[in-house]
């Protein structure tokens, strides 16, 4: 790992927060589609869309992280992100981009910085966004998954 | 009267001295018998009427004679004594009379004087007299009562003639005060004729500036339905503008979708070239390029979208304005055919009015003119009022006079009682 000098993220916000993921997590951005609501799952999970025929779960990460709630409009986007064989849907209020970041930059995440410390690799400062939060993915779907299943 | 009536029985004497003519007839009468006789007729002519013829001694006719002779002696004797005593009735009478007379003119007592006398030959005198003295009565009766009406009269005509003097005085006062006045009036109704000159002269100015009014408000009027049209056609313009960038608009969508898409695309292809590691760098610095472009497009189509909306805006309010401005210029239209009627009602009116002013200037020449000839007139009456006061002046002295000529007549009057 440190003989890699920098990693590229897939950089978007949502409510104030700006969340970075690794890009290889990434498979595809889009746009917002027909959202099918799902009885009996977890209030983060917004509903079901479908992408190439494969049906995702749509997650909202404000409510994951309990900061809130999206407010989906047809400027709005979500990403796809996978995991092994998992994938899942994120809502993104705005896509930035992709960026580069140093891993000398790479700070570990805050302790006590909130609910959302669990599901951070880390955090970089950055003149652009502030604080950038770099967000696991794969933990994120896991967790998802098993409280979904749980419920 | 008293010396005549012994010349008459002296005369009567004589004319009965013949009477003894028959005498001579008895041619017996002895020359002392008629000696005696003679002298005895003597004596009666001489008026010695208390002698007698004596009888003794004398022949029968001589006593006969001295008979008749002795008779006529003795009747001319008794008849001489009756004259005597009826002349002194008469003379008691008149000097009663002339008594009464006396009274009269030296007290004035007319009512004293008594008539009544049983003599039958002064009656009548004294019943004259009396007639006379009562005319004199009446006369004083009816003269004191002229004098005291004289008198009454007199003080009235005075009274009259005083207050006619004091009269004419203030006639002659009122008449200077009416003469000023008339001055006064002659002064304004100069300054009235001025004042409907110079109203006379101001109308005309009026009526020219209302005559031009009249033109400039029908350019108004014209203009207005100028600016009317033009307000048409920018509205119509406004409408076809509004419809474009309608168009617009819908066009900048398609170009924003478009842009939109773009931009995922460029994302995504991004992502594929960092999957594909190495090799695909360059594949991601083109998409990188790519979304740079899209979102320029974007940003350019937010800023065309905020024009749009700004014309949008802007195109609204001229549609309104334009709105507006028809609304006015109509307003304007019906204002200026409005002021149009009122500019014919000043025309008429300052019209009229100009008229009048030359009425009023002409009018008051002739009240000048008519002012001086009172004036004049007035001047007249004054002489005549002087003159009248003049007169009225003496006749108050007249008044005054015959008041004291009444008075001194009253006063002379009184002197004669009547009553």
């Amino acid at each position: 790992m440190a003989a890699q000098p920098d990693e590229e993220v897939f950089v978007f916000r949502t409510g104030d927060m700006a969340l970075g993921v690794l890009s290889a997590r990434v498979r595809e951005v889009t746009r917002m589609g027909p959202l099918t609501p799902l009885p009996r799952t977890p209030s983060f999970v917004l509903g079901v869309v479908g992408h190439r025929g494969e049906v995702l779960p749509l997650i909202d990460l404000l409510r994951f992280f309990g900061q809130g709630e999206s407010r989906p409009t047809s400027r709005s986007r979500f990403f796809i992100g996978e995991t092994g064989s998992f994938m899942a849907a994120f809502f993104a209020d705005a896509v930035v981009g992709l960026r580069r970041i140093l891993l000398s930059d790479k700070l570990p995440p805050p302790l006590g910085g909130g609910s959302q410390a669990e599901f951070l690799t880390g955090v970089v400062q950055s003149p652009e966004f502030g604080t950038l939060n770099l967000l696991d993915v794969a933990k994120v779907i896991t967790h998802a998954r098993a409280k979904a299943v749980i419920r | 009267m008293t010396t005549d009536t012994p010349a008459t029985g002296g005369k009567k004497k004589k004319s009965t001295t013949p009477s003894p003519t028959p005498v001579p007839a008895s041619a017996r009468v002895t020359s002392s018998e008629a000696a005696a006789l003679l002298a005895a007729v003597r004596n009666m002519a001489e008026g010695k009427y208390d002698v007698r013829v004596d009888l003794s001694g004398l022949s029968a006719e001589s006593a006969q004679l001295a008979v008749a002779i002795n008779d006529l002696m003795t009747r001319v004797q008794e008849d001489l004594a009756e004259s005597n005593y009826r002349r002194e009735r008469i003379q008691h009478v008149v000097d009663n009379a002339i008594g009464g007379l006396m009274v009269v003119v030296r007290q004035g007592e007319l009512s004293a004087f008594n008539t009544s006398t049983d003599d039958p030959v002064l009656a009548p005198l004294l019943d004259g007299f009396g007639k006379v003295i009562e005319t004199l009565r009446t006369f004083v009766r009816e003269i004191n009562e002229a004098a005291l009406r004289l008198s009454s009269s007199a003080n009235e005509v005075l009274a009259a003639s005083t207050q006619h003097e004091s009269s004419s005085t203030e006639q002659a006062a009122a008449i200077h005060e009416t003469t000023a006045t008339m001055e006064e009036l002659k002064h304004a109704s100069a300054q009235i004729a001025e004042n409907a000159g110079s109203v006379a002269r101001v109308a005309e100015e009026t009526l020219n500036s209302a005559r031009s009014g009249r033109g400039a408000i029908a350019e108004f009027i014209q203009a207005m339905q100028q600016i009317r049209a033009d307000g048409i056609a920018v509205s119509e313009s406004i409408t076809k503008l509004l419809r474009r960038v309608e168009r617009i608009g819908t066009v900048v969508e398609v170009i924003d979708e478009i842009a939109d898409r773009s931009d995922l695309l460029a994302l995504n292809a991004a992502l594929e070239g960092s999957r594909a590691g190495e090799a695909g760098k360059g594949f991601s610095i083109v998409a990188a390029e790519m979304r740079r472009l899209a979102e320029n497009v974007l940003d350019s189509t937010k800023e065309i979208k905020n024009l749009i909306s700004e014309i949008r805006e802007a195109t609204t309010a001229a549609a309104g304005a334009a709105e507006a401005s028809r609304t006015a210029t109509e307003a304007g239209e019906r204002l200026g055919s409005v002021a149009a009627t009122a500019v014919e009602g000043i025309l008429a009116g300052v019209q009229e009015t100009s008229d009048a002013a030359r009425v009023i200037n002409l009018a008051t020449q002739q009240q000048r003119t008519a002012t001086e000839q009172v004036v004049a007139s007035m001047a007249e009456i004054e002489d005549v009022t002087r003159q009248t006061t003049q007169a009225s002046k003496q006749a108050t002295s007249a008044a005054a006079e015959l008041t004291q000529l009444a008075t001194r007549l009253s006063e002379l009057i009184k002197r004669f009682k009547a009553d």
